[in-house]
């Protein structure tokens, strides 16, 4: 059946969690009977699944700025609706004035992430993407890379999956946490069911509350 | 039973794929007999064309996709099917042809074919090549001029860091079964591997073991192990081993989690593999693709002490029958595995 064909909204969502996507989707299929869900974790896909059309987005705020759409939701957490990030390294503390290679999630393509990563650790250092949370501690053990960024609240899923002397440091700048964009009119059908999500849920991707 | 994870499927050769942002490709007619452009994409008006010589299987059009993606926004891309006799000569048309500044090459036969499209050719001004998807590929490229890639190999330290999140009980001293031909590779593995604090325990077998000596070794190394990795050697993995030699020897006790490299060795109808880590052919061919952006950013150039890098990304199946029958899962365990077994 084609996503969509009998009338049921479309929800696209791009976000980076610490289980498989495969998992993720079937979580928030269950999780929004009347939706269809589309869950990926790769931007090629991201582009694809847009191109065919959708009626709402849940990604990163930084993502939809790439492609030019504005947030009508937005998660919170804590009552803020950013979060941290920290780099992270083995053995010694990574210094963001100084690290020359950094390992990080895709969220915009090969040129876009390096920018996105530029403006949180402030130099300009050589990145390595990758498409899913577990393939960031490879980059570590592998010494690809001199540190891995990403957000603060998956440190401990890092360092539990490791043996390796990690060590973290936040960074000061902020990254919004993720947010809703509708789409086509089907999509306002959509927004009410995301604030319905149960918490065992939203907390994956480090939302606690929608505004 | 499929014994290797390089035996490729024939499939109908597809008519259209999307490379990122660029247009569907089309299959043309063979021109040089056995010539068949697979697909192309990518920008129109690109600087540069790459060339990928490819069979036709899942698994390769998964790598073409990663490719794609990446390399789609920047350069043209042109796949052509590598299969069978005269891949060199078709090798050799596709380059007359489209001028590639950078080669993709995936799998041993079709990296054969290109070696002898260089030997044919002489000399050693090539472009640059990037190598995938093919056997125990390591270190510095030698066999092709102007070479470099990915190894195909899941690393033992990605494979043992995944399958933590998955088994409850310590997985520490992980056993091998090895032919001296593989001692070196096994050797990398393990010092690699012993920054997570993983040890691999060996028993070697001889070069052309029978299935009694192999379930002696079997016997040998299960007592003092926490996990078996089965290698990806063609020579371990024939139907009579398989049948006479690993499947009685695994199947009794002690039970220890296997590790296979194959999905076709984990399967909800026969109890050899425990859990299959696979490499994710999507990210293996994004992978790839920063291997020739970096090429591209050198003056499409392969510097010299050039290495070949290890696969980050993997894909995880379980037989979950045999996971639950005998050893002890972690409550979250189906959450980090992209395959279920026994939901086929």
């Amino acid at each position: 059946m084609t996503p969509g064909s009998s009338g049921e909204p479309r929800l696209l969502v791009f976000l980076h969690v610490a289980a498989k996507q495969r998992a993720f989707q079937t979580e928030l299929q269950a999780a929004l009977p009347g939706i269809v869900v589309t869950a990926v974790g790769r931007t090629g896909d991201f582009d694809r699944a847009l191109g065919e059309g959708q009626d709402a987005v849940l990604t990163l705020p930084v993502v939809l700025a790439a492609h030019g759409l504005a947030p009508i939701l937005r998660g919170v957490r804590q009552g803020s609706a950013d979060e941290k990030y920290s780099l992270v390294g083995a053995q010694a503390t990574p210094d963001p004035n100084k690290v020359a290679t950094v390992g990080a999630l895709d969220l915009l393509g090969r040129d876009g992430t390096a920018g996105f990563v530029q403006s949180l650790v402030g130099a300009h250092p050589k990145v390595e993407r990758v498409t899913k949370v577990e393939d960031l501690l490879p980059l570590l053990q592998m010494q690809r890379v001199e540190a891995i960024l990403l957000a603060s609240r998956l440190l401990p899923e890092v360092k539990m999956a490791s043996r390796l002397n990690l060590s973290s440091r936040e960074l000061p700048a902020t990254v919004g946490l993720p947010t809703v964009a509708k789409l086509a009119a089907a999509g306002a059908q959509v927004l009410p069911a995301i604030k319905r999500l149960p918490n065992g849920i939203t907390r994956a991707f480090g939302v606690e509350e929608w505004r | 039973m499929a014994m290797t994870r390089r035996q490729a499927l024939a499939l109908p050769i597809w008519v259209g794929t999307t490379l990122g942002c660029a247009s569907v490709g089309r299959r043309t007619s063979p021109v040089v007999g056995g010539y068949v452009e697979l697909a192309s994409g990518g920008l129109a008006a690109a600087p540069a064309t790459i060339l990928v010589a490819m069979p036709d299987t899942p698994q390769t059009r998964q790598v073409w996709t990663g490719l794609g993606d990446e390399l789609g926004k920047h350069y043209r891309l042109v796949a052509i099917r590598v299969d069978g006799a005269g891949a060199a000569d078709v090798i050799a048309e596709a380059i007359r042809r489209h001028h590639p500044a950078g080669i993709v090459l995936m799998n041993n036969p079709t990296v054969a074919a290109y070696r002898s499209y260089q030997r044919a050719v002489g000399g050693d001004r090539f472009p640059p090549a990037v190598i995938v998807m093919t056997s125990f590929l390591t270190g510095h490229v030698t066999h092709v001029s102007c070479a470099t890639g990915v190894s195909y190999e899941v690393p033992l330290i990605t494979v043992v860091t995944n399958l933590r999140k998955l088994i409850a009980s310590p997985l520490e001293r992980i056993g091998v079964i090895v032919r001296g031909a593989q001692r070196a590779f096994v050797a990398g593995q393990a010092e690699l591997a012993r920054r997570e604090q993983i040890s691999v325990v060996e028993q070697e077998v001889s070069a052309d073991p029978n299935s009694s000596e192999l379930k002696w070794a079997l016997r040998r190394i299960k007592r003092g192990i926490d996990a078996l990795w089965i290698l990806n050697d063609d020579r371990l993995l024939t139907p009579r081993l398989i049948a006479e030699g690993w499947l009685p020897g695994l199947n009794e006790r002690p039970f220890c989690p296997t590790i296979v490299g194959a999905a076709s060795l984990v399967s909800a109808r026969q109890p050899f593999g425990t859990f299959a880590v696979l490499p994710d052919h999507v990210a293996l061919g994004a992978q790839a693709a920063e291997l020739m952006f970096d090429i591209a950013d050198q003056g499409w150039v392969i510097p010299p002490d050039a290495q070949v890098v290890l696969p980050l990304s993997t894909t995880t199946a379980v037989d979950l029958e045999q996971a639950r029958a005998h050893f002890s899962l972690r409550e979250d365990a189906l959450r980090q595995v992209d395959r279920i077994l026994d939901q086929d």
